[in-house]
């Protein structure tokens, strides 16, 4: 089946809308589904290559889960910590190509992180533009 | 108590971890395969992204534990997730590749530290007759990277050749792998 591409200019348009909205995310970035890196907004203090790779694996996982589980399908994947949360999600209309992951203060109020994970995603799988495979 | 060993499997995208995990595995296998989007859809649809997990009944002796992890050196931080506790490595390698020397030296490189304090078996998969220089090749890039390994011919999809995987890295674990001669008795199985 063919891919749609994302436009990456909206793309990265729609995590910086995102990263002047909510002061409590630090970082968001849109991964492709293997673990590749589409666009990262700023740099995370992991190389963009590997946070990408950590984002698939968790989403990958989180649908393992809840197959085995038999506990539906998967909304997003929440890793709490005490120094910042981190929310990663796949971008719905994207046929799972993209993931959004995004990395806010550990004071972050959790419903306002999801709230805008969840409007960034629909922006972006908004930007969906034709059949080419992503550049 | 049942006793568990826990076994890994890495190597090249296309090398055949999750293939040989869900083939020999005695319950339905847990996989994180997803849709490849690079050039690898070329040679496959799906590429591992997080681990393939499977268990195989050695009867008395216990219960095999199998972890695959993804090929691409980006997920290398997956080894921290499933080091603890490892009877040892498989690296396995699609010997049909042209490129099979070049992919294992990728391998190697990603995981050389590990292999170095693991015991492990370099495993030649997908072809029913590796060729002899292969076998050289592979040996040849486990002394470069510091490594003592028997290099051994395998069907991966097969139980019985994962089983003599699972009792070759138990000698080498009862007997190491310390010294040039041990190398030279184990180089070929
Ligand atoms: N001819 C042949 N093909 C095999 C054999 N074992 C596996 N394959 C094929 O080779 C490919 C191996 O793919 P995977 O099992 O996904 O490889 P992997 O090592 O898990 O790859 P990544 O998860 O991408 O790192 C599949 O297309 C299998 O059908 C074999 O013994 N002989
Ligand atoms: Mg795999």
């Amino acid at each position: 089946m063919a891919l749609k591409a994302p436009d990456r200019a909206r793309c990265t348009q729609a995590l910086d809308d995102l990263l002047r909205r909510c002061d409590s995310i630090s970082v968001a970035m849109l991964a492709l589904r293997d673990g590749r890196p589409y666009v990262e907004r700023p740099a995370a203090k992991v190389a963009p290559g590997k946070f990408a790779a950590m984002a698939s694996s968790l989403v990958a996982l989180g649908h393992s889960v809840l197959r085995e589980l038999g506990a539906g399908t998967l909304d997003h994947v929440l890793v709490d910590g005490s120094e910042g949360k981190l929310v990663v999600s796949s971008v719905p209309g994207s046929n799972g190509l993209l993931i959004l992951a995004l990395l806010a203060r550990h004071d972050a109020r959790l419903g306002l992180v999801l709230g805008h994970a969840k409007s960034c995603a629909n922006a972006i799988s908004a930007t969906f533009a034709d059949e080419r495979a992503p550049a | 108590m049942t006793k568990t060993y826990k076994l890994l499997f890495v190597g090249e995208p296309g090398a055949g971890k999750t293939t040989c995990v869900a083939a020999v595995s005695d319950i339905p296998p847990l996989t994180t395969d997803v849709g490849c989007t690079d050039e690898l859809a070329d040679l496959k649809e799906t590429t591992t992204v997080a681990l393939d997990y499977g268990e195989l009944d050695l009867g008395p002796q216990g219960r095999l534990l199998l972890y695959g992890l993804p090929g691409q050196a980006r997920f290398r931080y997956m080894f921290d997730v499933v080091r603890e506790g490892l009877l040892g490595i498989v690296v396995l390698v699609d010997a049909t590749c042209e490129r099979a020397a070049t992919n294992l030296r990728e391998t190697l490189q990603t995981y050389a530290g590990e292999l170095r304090s693991t015991p492990c078996v370099l495993a030649l998969n997908k072809h029913p007759d590796p060729p002899a220089s292969l076998q050289q090749q592979c040996q040849a890039l486990l002394t470069e990277h510091g490594l003592v390994a028997p290099v051994i011919s395998v069907d991966a999809r097969k139980r019985e050749d994962v089983v003599r995987i699972f009792e070759l890295l138990f000698l080498l674990l009862e007997h190491g792998t310390d010294g040039p001669q041990d190398d030279e008795e184990i180089a070929w199985l």
